[in-house]
C-alpha cells in the first residue's frame, strides 16, 4: 500500500512566544517493509536554526530553534510511504517457549544485546508487578512466545475500553490498569510493562493507522490520529513482532511507522520548551490517505 | 568486626616511615597543647569559611585536623600512575558503551549492568551528521583509596561525573598554611597551585575555538545543593562564571550566558549538575531542569561539556567489579592498582560468592554508592530485594582502612581510620595528578568510599624527598594565551535577585512605618470623628502595601484593627514574616555575591528579628499596643542596619546598583500612592491631609525645621514631592533611579530613562500648577498627578525587568492531541 501522510500540529499562544525549542520525532522510518518515497517537514514561522540527528534507536530526530516572537507555530509533516506487512509470521507459526526468549534476552551477547535495551524500566513503562500479573495469564509455562503474545494482544483489545479523554499524557500504567480505559498510548504502555516484567523485550512504536469510514460513507479528511502500538522480541531467529493491542490485531500494511523507543517519552512526535506565551491551545490534524491502487502492484 | 587496620606511621617492618618521621618531629616539637590550640583555630576557620557559604553544622560540617596525611613522593607517584591507567580504562569503557557497544555484543558485560542505570545517558549515543570525532568523556577524575591490612593501596570508589572534594582540599591547604606557618617553612611540601594552572590551561585549550578568550562557566544546581560551597570556591579558583540553568540560553546553535550587558558566549561548561539533567528535552527522566537544546551544541562541537554528560556511568560499583577483566580486554594490560573486592550480584558467579557468606559483604546499589533505599532498611528485607532483582545490587567486601594519627581529646594522638581521595585532570595528552588531596577521617561505623561531603578531613602532603627528582609528564608547549579576565558580567538572575532584595527590604520598612503611624493613633484613648478620614487613608495605604485586607480593616473598630496589625506584625502568615522570609531567601541565594561579613550580619539580624517576633505571640493573648510599637521599631532598626551596611560596604558595582534601584522604585511607588491617599480628602481637610502626608514621608521634623509651624500646601508638597535632596521624598527616588539607570546605560535603556524623565516632568508640572494657586490648590488634580506618577514608576519597573532580567516562565509542551 502507498499512503500519503499529512500531520499538522498547530500551537496558538495567548501572548507571543519569544523563544521556542522543539524536538521532533516526526519523520517516517525506512524499514525492510516500509519505503519512504518522499518526506518533508514544514515549519511556520521559519526557525532560526534546525538540527538533525539519528537517535540511539535509529530514529530520525530534528530540533527547531525559534528566536523571534511568534503568536503561532505550525509544524507540518508531509510524506509518501509504501508499506508491506512487516511480519512473515502468521499467528500460528511455531516459535520457542517464552522462557527461552526471556533467558536469551537476559544473557545478552551478539544475538540479544540490542533487544535487551528494551527489557528494563523506562520512565513511562516500568516493569510493574500488577501489569506482570495481568500479562501472566497469557503466559503459562512453556507456551510458544508468539501464541502467548497474540493472546495477550487480544485480551487487552477486549478488556480495555477505548475512551478518548480518559487519560492524559501523564497517566501512569497503574492508573490505566485500574480504570481499564484509555487510548492507544496507554494500552501500549500496559502491554510493554507486562512483557518486561516477564523478561521479554518490548518496544513502543509510534506512527499512524488507516481508519476506515463507516460502510457507505466517504473518507473524511483530517480525522485520523497519531497511533501507537507494541513490538515484542521473539528471539534471535524471529526478531521483532509488531502487534496492535488497541485493535487486538497483528500489524500488517495499514500501519505506518514513524519510530520507536522504550516508551512514548523517547519518541514524542513533537515536544518543546517555550519562553513566554502564556496559555496555549493545540490543534492536531492527521490525514493518512491511501493512494488508489492503480499501479497494479 | 575486630580486625585492626594497618598503621600509616609504620612500614612493613614496623619502622616509622621516613616522611612521617620529619613531619611528626616538627609537629610534636610544638607540643600537643599547642597543636590542640591550632586545631581549635583550624576549626574556627573552617566554620567561618564554611558557614559563610554553607551554613552547615553538626558532624557533617567540614573540619580540618591539624595533623596532615603524609605521603612520600615515590608512593604518591606510583598511586598517580595507577590512577591514570584506571582513568584511561574508564574512558575506554565509556567510549565503547556509548559507541560500538562491543563489550555488550561480545558478552563481556551483561545488558543488566548497563541499560537500567540512569547514569547511562542515551542521548549521548545520538549521532549528528556534523560530528567529527566523538568527544572525550573524562576530564577530571577522582578516586577514593584505602590501604588494606596487607599494606597495599586499593581503589574503593571512582568519581567520574562531577568529582567532589577538590575545593575542600584547596581550602584545607590554605588554612593550614595560615594556622601552622612554621611547618610550611621548615619542610618541602609539593604545592597545589601548579595543578590549578594546568587545569585552567587545559580548559582554555579544550575550548572549541582556541583563538580569543573562551567563555568558561561552572554549572551549579544552585545554592540549595549540598555541594554549593565547592562550586563557589572552584568557580573562583578557575576564574569562570558560576551559572545556573536559568542563566543559560541556546541561540544559533551555541550556548550563551544572559548578563546585564547582553549575551556572552559559553564555550566550556564545567557541569556540577547530573549528566542526565543538562537538557530537559533530551533526557525524559528529568524534565524539570536543564537548558533545552544544550546537547545539540555539545554534539556539534560548539560547546565542550566537562565531564561529558554520560560520564557518571563509570562510577557504578557494578562496573568496578569487572575492571580487571575489561583492562585485559580493552588495553591488554593488568591494572597496576587493585580494586577493593566488589561483586555485581547480577552475575551468577558473583551472586554465588555473595550468597555463600552474605555477612562478609556490604550491599550497595549497582549504579552508585548511595546506600539502598529506606524500605530495604532491615537486612532481611534487603536480602529479599536482592533475591528479586539481583542485577540492581552490588556488594563490597568489608575492609578496615589504615589508621593515621589525629588530635584527640586526650594528651596523646589518636589513631583513626582514614581514606584518601586523589584528583587527576586530563591536559589534552596526559593525566596530571593534584600533588595532594583530601583525606577523610572515618567516624565509628562509617564505611570507606561513602558519599558524604566533608566531615573531619586532613590536608594531604606529598613530601619532596632529598636526592630524588621526579618529573611528571612533560608539559605541552602552550600557545600564547590572551589576557584572561575574570568574568565580571553580572548574570541577569543575580541582578534580578538584588533588585528584589532591595524591593522587599523597602517594603518591610514601609510596612513598619505605616503600622507605627496607625498604632500612634490607636494608642490615644478614643478616636475623634476628625481622626476618622486619616484612619481611612492609612488603612488604604496598609491595604496597598498588602499588610491588611481592605475589606476586613475598613469596617473594623480600634480593637479589631489592633488585632489585625498584631497578626500582620507577628503572625506566621503576617506581612513581616512573609517579607523577612523573602529577604532571607534572597540573601541565601546571593550568598556568593555578598561579603561573608555582610551575609553573617544579615543572617544574625534576621534571627534577632524572628526572635523578637516570636515573643509577641499573637492569638494567645491580646498584644499590647506598646509592645507592637516597640517591635515595629525593631523592624525599622533591622532595615536601617542592613541598608547602612550595604551602603558602607558594597562596591558600587552591578549588585549594589540593582539593590538600590529596587529600593528607589519601591519607595517611589509607595510615596506617590500614600501621599495621594492622604490628600484625597475634602478641601476643608487639606491641612490635616498635608500633616498626614508629612508623617507618611517621615518629613515632619524637616518641615518644622524649615518652616516652623505653619502648614501650607506649596512648601509641604515641595518637600515631599519635588525636593530631590529629601531622601524620603518622591523627587529623590526618581532622580536617584535615573542616575543609576544612566550609569548602566546602553541605547536600549533610553526608553526606560525617558519614562523616568516623564515622571520627573510631571512632578514639575504639578509644582507649577500648585504655584498658580498656592493657598487653594485643587486636591483632585494633585491626587491625579501623583497616581499618574505612580503608574509611570510601575512602567519603569516592568521595563527594567524585561530589559535586564527577562526571566519568563518556561513551559513544556507535548504536541499530542488527546
Amino acid at each position: 500500500m502507498i499512503y500519503t501522510v499529512r500531520h499538522v500540529t498547530q500551537y496558538d499562544y495567548a501572548t507571543p512566544v519569544d523563544l521556542g525549542t522543539h524536538m521532533l520525532h516526526l519523520q517516517p522510518r525506512t524499514l525492510s517493509w516500509q519505503r519512504v518515497l518522499r518526506t518533508g517537514l514544514l515549519c511556520d514561522p521559519a526557525p532560526a536554526a534546525m538540527r538533525h540527528a539519528t537517535d540511539c534507536f535509529g530514529n530520525a530526530v530534528s530540533w527547531l530553534f525559534l528566536d523571534t516572537a511568534h503568536p503561532r507555530l505550525v509544524v507540518t509533516l508531509e510524506a509518501t510511504v509504501e508499506v508491506q506487512s512487516p511480519a512473515s509470521l502468521t499467528a500460528a507459526a511455531p516459535t520457542p517457549g517464552w522462557e527461552t526468549v526471556s533467558r536469551a534476552a537476559a544473557e545478552g551477547g551478539q544475538a540479544a544485546y540490542e533487544a535487551a535495551e528494551f527489557l528494563f524500566d523506562s520512565p513511562m513503562a516500568p516493569a510493574l508487578a500488577a501489569a506482570g500479573e495481568y500479562a501472566r495469564a497469557s503466559f503459562p509455562a512453556g507456551r510458544p512466545v508468539l501464541e502467548a503474545l497474540t493472546d495477550l494482544n487480544t485480551r487487552i483489545g477486549r478488556d480495555f475500553a477505548f475512551r478518548s479523554g480518559a487519560t492524559t499524557v501523564h497517566t501512569t500504567v497503574a492508573q490505566v490498569l485500574a480504570q481499564r480505559a484509555g487510548v492507544c498510548q496507554d494500552f501500549s504502555h500496559v502491554m510493554i510493562a507486562g512483557l518486561r516484567s516477564l523478561g521479554l523485550p518490548a518496544r513502543y512504536v509510534s506512527g499512524y493507522i488507516q481508519t476506515r469510514p463507516p460502510p457507505g460513507q466517504p473518507r473524511q479528511r483530517g480525522c485520523d490520529q497519531s497511533h501507537a502500538w507494541v513490538a515484542c522480541w521473539l528471539g534471535a531467529e524471529h526478531g521483532w513482532m509488531h502487534v496492535d493491542p488497541t485493535n487486538g490485531v497483528l500489524v500488517r500494511d495499514e500501519h505506518v511507522v514513524l519510530g520507536w523507543g522504550r516508551d512514548f517519552s523517547d519518541v514524542s512526535p513533537l515536544c518543546g520548551v517555550i519562553l513566554g506565551g502564556g496559555k496555549h491551545s493545540l490543534k492536531v490534524s492527521v490525514d493518512l490517505e491511501p493512494e488508489r491502487p492503480d499501479t497494479g502492484s | 568486626m575486630t580486625a585492626k587496620g594497618a598503621d600509616e606511621l609504620l612500614d612493613a617492618s614496623g619502622r616509622l616511615r621516613a616522611p612521617w618521621r620529619r613531619v611528626l618531629g616538627s609537629l610534636l616539637g610544638l607540643g600537643v597543647a599547642t597543636l590542640r590550640d591550632r586545631g581549635a583555630e583550624l576549626e574556627r576557620a573552617c566554620a567561618e569559611e564554611g558557614a559563610a557559604l554553607l551554613g552547615g553544622s553538626g558532624p557533617a560540617a567540614w573540619r580540618c585536623d591539624p595533623i596532615p596525611f603524609v605521603l612520600s613522593e615515590t608512593e604518591f607517584a606510583s598511586l598517580a600512575i595507577g590512577l591514570a591507567q584506571r582513568a584511561e580504562l574508564l574512558e575506554a569503557v565509556l567510549a565503547d558503551l556509548y559507541g560500538p557497544r562491543s563489550l555488550l555484543s561480545n558478552g563481556h558485560l551483561r545488558p543488566a549492568l548497563v541499560y537500567p542505570n540512569s547514569a547511562y545517558v542515551r542521548a549521548v549515543r545520538t549521532t549528528a551528521p556534523e560530528r567529527r570525532t566523538p568527544p572525550r568523556h573524562l576530564h577530571l577524575y577522582a578516586a577514593d583509596l584505602m590501604r588494606g591490612a596487607d599494606g597495599q593501596w586499593c581503589v574503593v570508589a571512582d568519581h567520574t561525573g562531577a568529582p567532589a572534594g577538590l575545593a575542600y582540599a584547596l581550602e584545607n591547604r590554605r588554612i593550614m598554611a595560615r594556622v601552622l606557618p612554621e611547618l610550611f617553612r621548615s619542610m618541602e611540601i609539593r604545592q597545589l597551585r601548579p595543578f590549578l594552572d594546568v587545569w585552567q590551561d587545559s580548559l582554555q585549550r579544550l575550548a572549541p575555538q582556541p583563538a580569543g578568550n573562551p567563555g568558561l562557566a561552572l554549572l551549579t544546581p544552585g545554592h540549595a545543593d549540598a555541594a554549593w560551597f565547592e562550586h563557589v570556591i572552584l568557580a573562583r579558583a578557575l576564574g569562570c562564571s558560576l551559572v545556573e540553568d536559568d542563566d543559560l540560553t541556546l541561540r544559533g546553535g551555541a550556548l550563551w550566558l544572559k548578563t546585564l550587558r547582553g549575551l556572552r558566549p559559553v564555550h566550556v561548561l564545567l557541569r556540577r549538575q547530573r549528566g542526565d539533567a543538562l537538557d530537559l528535552l533530551e533526557t525524559p527522566s528529568s524534565r524539570s531542569c536543564g537548558t533545552p537544546g544544550l546537547l545539540t551544541a555539545w554534539r556539534d562541537g560548539a560547546l565542550q561539556v566537562l565531564n561529558g554528560p554520560g560520564a557518571d556511568f563509570a562510577e557504578a560499583p557494578a562496573l568496578a567489579a569487572f575492571l580487571p577483566q575489561l583492562a585485559r580486554v580493552l588495553t591488554g594490560r593488568e591494572l597496576v592498582l587493585p580494586t577493593a573486592p566488589v561483586l555485581w550480584l547480577g552475575d551468577p558467579g558473583h551472586y554465588a560468592a555473595f550468597a555463600a557468606d552474605p555477612a562478609a559483604w556490604r550491599i550497595l546499589s549497582a549504579g552508585d554508592r548511595t546506600p539502598p533505599a529506606a524500605r530495604d532498611a532491615t537486612q532481611k528485607a534487603l536480602l529479599l530485594a536482592v533475591a528479586e532483582r539481583p542485577w540492581a545490587y552490588a556488594a563490597e567486601g568489608l575492609r578496615v582502612p589504615s589508621c593515621a594519627p589525629c588530635i584527640g581529646a586526650g594528651e596523646t594522638l589518636e589513631p583513626r581510620p582514614v581514606t584518601l581521595r586523589l584528583f587527576l585532570v586530563w591536559d589534552g595528552t596526559a593525566w596530571r595528578p593534584l600533588p595532594g588531596g583530601l583525606a577523610q577521617v572515618l567516624g565509628p561505623g562509617e564505611a570507606a568510599g561513602n558519599t558524604r561531603r566533608a566531615g573531619l578531613t586532613k590536608d594531604v602532603w606529598v613530601m619532596l624527598e632529598e636526592g630524588l627528582d621526579i618529573h611528571g609528564p612533560p608539559g605541552l608547549p602552550l600557545p600564547q594565551l590572551p589576557v584572561r579576565r575574570v568574568a565580571g558580567d553580572l548574570p541577569s538572575r543575580v541582578a534580578d535577585n538584588f533588585y528584589w532584595l532591595g524591593r522587599y527590604l523597602e517594603r518591610l520598612e514601609n510596612t513598619a512605618r505605616l503600622v507605627r503611624l496607625v498604632l500612634a493613633k490607636l494608642s490615644r484613648d478614643t478616636l475623634l470623628p476628625r481622626d476618622l478620614p486619616d484612619m481611612a487613608a492609612l488603612i488604604a495605604c496598609l491595604a496597598d502595601a498588602g499588610v491588611v485586607s481592605e475589606e476586613l480593616a475598613s469596617g473594623a473598630g480600634p480593637g479589631q484593627l489592633a488585632d489585625l496589625l498584631a497578626r500582620a506584625l507577628a503572625g506566621e502568615a503576617g506581612a513581616v514574616a512573609r517579607l523577612s522570609g523573602r529577604v532571607r531567601d534572597l540573601a541565601d541565594t546571593l550568598r556568593d555575591r555578598l561579603s561573608g561579613e555582610m551575609h553573617a550580619t544579615l543572617a544574625h539580624e534576621l534571627r534577632r528579628l524572628k526572635g523578637a517576633r516570636v515573643l509577641l505571640r499573637p492569638g494567645q493573648r491580646a498584644v499590647g499596643i506598646g509592645l507592637m510599637h516597640e517591635f515595629a521599631g525593631e523592624v525599622l532598626q533591622f532595615c536601617a542596619t542592613v541598608s547602612g551596611y550595604a551602603a558602607e560596604n558594597m562596591v558600587r558595582g552591578g549588585g549594589w546598583l540593582f539593590l538600590d534601584l529596587g529600593r528607589r522604585v519601591e519607595r517611589a511607588q509607595a510615596v506617590a500612592g500614600q501621599v495621594a491617599h492622604a490628600l484625597d480628602q475634602r478641601p476643608e481637610r487639606l491641612e490635616a491631609g498635608l500633616i498626614l502626608a508629612l508623617d507618611l514621608c517621615d518629613s515632619a521634623l524637616t518641615y518644622r525645621a524649615r518652616y516652623l509651624a505653619a502648614i501650607q500646601a506649596l512648601p509641604v508638597i515641595d518637600l515631599i514631592v519635588a525636593d530631590e535632596g529629601n531622601p524620603r521624598g518622591l523627587g529623590f527616588q526618581l532622580a536617584t533611579a535615573r542616575h543609576t539607570l544612566s550609569s548602566l546605560a546602553s541605547e536600549d535603556d533610553a526608553v526606560i530613562i525617558a519614562t523616568l524623565d516623564a515622571a520627573l516632568d510631571e512632578t514639575r508640572l504639578l509644582m507649577g500648577e500648585l504655584a498658580d494657586a498656592p493657598l487653594h490648590p485643587s486636591t483632585a488634580a494633585l491626587v491625579a498627578h501623583l497616581r499618574s506618577i505612580g503608574a509611570q514608576v510601575g512602567q519603569v519597573s516592568g521595563a527594567v525587568m524585561r530589559r535586564y532580567f527577562a526571566l519568563l516562565p518556561v513551559t513544556f509542551t507535548d504536541g499530542l492531541f488527546r
